[in-house]
């Protein structure tokens, strides 16, 4: 009663033998059109060349060893040519006043922010976040790979091959990761006077900016979500936005010491009901709030009706996480809810 | 003479049996949309929610159940007796037990195409990406179907080649999701198969398809059933056997692609319901069909309920629930289609 042991002879055998042949059709016709999708797509770059023997041997380099999620990188004397792969790597090295050769920037210039755009033109675009080229990172002789530990755990290993590589936490991750992060960076990079200065100057921009909120307002309850066409993505206490503009004393409707993000319904939304809501999204894009704005439950909400629902740039609100762009972002909300501009909606 | 008595005898058994199911279904119907509709983020009393049904007043709660309950769970009844129908159809045209839109590549294949425009042709409405899913609905439909040989492939190689099928349209997928991970991020809680945030436009898109899918396997039910029977059988009572074939596929194509235009990939619901129901009222279609649509709605509706409580208090798209209820039935069908066929 073997149902493989199948003769040559029986119906079955011969089933087998019509169905393997028109999955090897098939097959063959997959082939065909992979390899045409293959051949018209973009070819990355060039081929890889000699990486390894960029530094001599006889400048006897210090060696300096950086801790990073991953286990330690070997790092010899500054690194002069780093390519990062998230966001806030690059908002870390322009704060130190660095260049990055290659950025994973999606393909797409115009995610660079605009107080940054300037400090690091120049770069190459080694693709998506996603899913970076290895052939363009190699590419470029990097000396010094910043990855990230969500994204970038799984070629860690094709990183480390091509130059030294710290794997640190940036998608998802806290504030205080974030800040860890920046941290790191600036000891890879020889900078740690300047990352602490930096730190120094970041933390006084928040106070100064804490002074700006009366605070009869701290129990207002705030919320910030980024809209998509399907969905409503909420940034709860634990979220890096969402933690920063704890930190200046607005406080989060989702108090969600877990979860940073909080996938909410219309009725989800309406029963948390924050007394302000910044509206996270890409200009000009179609979003869910298109249509729930229609719904008469739309008016019953507090923001709604307090007249404090705020749009806001998704990129720099949720794609950078950096110190430039989270002052960038306090600044902003302080000034749609306190300056005596009337808010948006 | 006692053949004929028995079978008349056998008939009205049949009768009252797909009456008592059908009694059963209406019941478990009208109170799991009571449930679902009360039940939620924050619980309307069942008196609260039958006043919002039947009265128009602008209080806080009847507007929730107005504008976003009642919806949502219509749009679930709809979306699982389209589901279940189009399986029930299947699996008639190809005799083949585990045959449903989700291992035959349908749902897969919608999926990918909607998934295309929405990267390709990011200004289409979602009325125009039904035409996507119907598309995509063809294409997986029709690989699968011409790979197992017309379904006539013994239950166990169905299975094979479907689910081939519905993983490589399904990488596809992925990696479209991978290389536009920005046009396309709101895709992936979709592809679970969702019907959260589903409110009376979607309804719209909904209703006219499923009205005629509906209809039309109503109409086509005992063609169905003879043909269930087999080819040379129902060409013997006088069938089109091709045609019957060939508007089953339509109508598949129909019911599954709109659904998946709304909601996303929901599984199982095409393999689940047929079979249950099949147990219960024997296998003329006229019953089959009725039935399969009224507890694919039943199914969907008490899902949804228990998607709201899985991650309390987050809501779990409604395909985790579909998923976890159909998988082990589906490996007990394809044990059990393996003996038989031993």
């Amino acid at each position: 009663m073997d149902h493989f042991n199948l003769h040559p002879t029986s119906r079955a055998y011969h089933q087998e033998v019509i169905i393997l042949k028109k999955v090897q059709s098939l097959i063959a016709l997959l082939a065909i059109v992979l390899l045409f999708v293959g051949c018209t797509s973009p070819s990355a770059s060039n081929g890889q060349q000699e990486t390894n023997n960029t530094s001599g041997n006889e400048a006897a380099p210090k060696v300096r060893t950086i801790k990073h999620e991953l286990g330690t990188a070997e790092i010899k004397e500054t690194p002069q040519r780093v390519v990062v792969l998230e966001f806030s790597f690059v908002d870390a090295l322009a704060s130190l006043g660095v260049k990055p050769v290659g950025i994973a920037d999606d393909g797409k210039i115009d995610r660079i922010i605009k107080p940054l755009a300037d400090q690091v033109t120049g770069y190459t675009s080694v693709g998506t976040r996603k899913q970076p080229s290895l052939e363009t990172i190699s590419s470029l002789q990097p000396d010094l790979i910043i990855a990230d530990w969500k994204r970038h755990k799984a070629i860690y290993k094709d990183l480390q091959e091509i130059a030294p590589t710290l794997v640190l936490k940036s998608l998802e991750a806290s504030y205080e990761e974030n800040v860890a992060s920046f941290q790191t960076i600036a000891d890879a990079m020889n900078k740690q006077e300047e990352g602490k200065q930096r730190l120094a100057k970041h933390e006084q921009i928040i106070a100064d900016l804490k002074t700006k909120i009366p605070a009869s307002d701290a129990k207002q309850s705030v919320m910030s979500a980024a809209v998509r066409k399907e969905g409503f993505n909420a940034h709860t206490s634990s979220s890096y936005g969402g933690a920063l503009l704890e930190k200046v004393g607005l406080t989060n409707a989702i108090q969600d010491p877990n979860e940073a993000y909080a996938e909410l319904t219309l009725e989800q939304l309406l029963n948390i009901n924050p007394d302000v809501l910044f509206i996270m999204k890409t200009d000009g894009e179609q979003t869910i709030i298109d249509e729930w704005s229609t719904n008469p439950l739309w008016q019953q909400l507090n923001a709604v009706q307090k007249k404090q629902v705020i749009e806001v740039d998704r990129n720099l609100w949720t794609r950078w996480r950096g110190l430039v762009a989270g002052e960038i972002m306090v600044e902003e909300a302080i000034h749609h809810l306190y300056s005596s501009k009337p808010a948006a909606q | 003479m006692v053949d004929q008595q028995l079978g008349a005898l056998h008939q009205r058994s049949r009768k009252l049996a797909f009456l008592m199911t059908l009694l059963l279904g209406v019941i478990l119907f009208g109170v799991g949309l009571l449930l679902n509709v009360s039940l939620g983020t924050s619980d309307i009393s069942v008196s609260t929610v039958i006043q919002a049904l039947f009265f128009i007043d602008h209080s806080k709660d009847s507007l929730i159940v107005q504008q976003i309950r009642l919806p949502r769970v219509l749009v679930a009844v709809f979306i699982g007796a389209n589901l279940a129908v189009a399986g029930a159809i299947m699996q008639a045209i190809t005799r083949n037990p585990l045959a449903n839109p989700q291992v035959f590549g349908v749902n897969a294949g919608a999926s990918l195409i909607v998934v295309s425009s929405t990267v390709l042709l990011p200004q289409l409405t979602q009325q125009q990406l039904v035409y996507s899913a119907f598309l995509g609905a063809a294409l997986g439909g029709l690989i699968v179907y011409y790979i197992s040989d017309g379904g006539n492939a013994r239950p166990a190689y169905l299975a094979i080649a479907g689910m081939t099928v519905h993983f490589f349209l399904s990488s596809l997928t992925q990696g479209l999701i991978m290389f536009n991970e920005n046009t396309t991020d709101s895709v992936l809680y979709w592809l679970v198969g969702a019907i959260e945030n589903r409110n009376w436009n979607h309804l719209k898109i909904l209703l006219p398809w499923s009205i005629i899918g509906l209809v039309g396997a109503f109409l086509l039910s005992r063609s169905l059933t003879m043909l269930s029977m087999g080819d040379d059988m129902a060409r013997s009572l006088g069938a089109r056997v091709g045609f019957i074939r060939g508007f089953g596929g339509l109508l598949v194509i129909i019911l599954a692609g709109c659904s998946v235009a709304v909601a996303g990939p929901i599984g199982f619901v095409g393999l689940l319901v047929p079979h249950i129901v099949r147990l219960m009222v024997g296998s003329d279609y006229r019953y089959v069909l009725p039935c399969s649509a009224l507890f694919g709605a039943v199914l969907l509706i008490y899902a949804d309920i228990i998607s709201r409580y899985i991650a309390y208090p987050y809501e779990s798209p409604i395909g985790i629930v579909t998923a976890m209820l159909g998988t082990p039935f589906f490996l007990y069908l394809a044990y059990k289609g393996g003996k038989s066929h031993e």
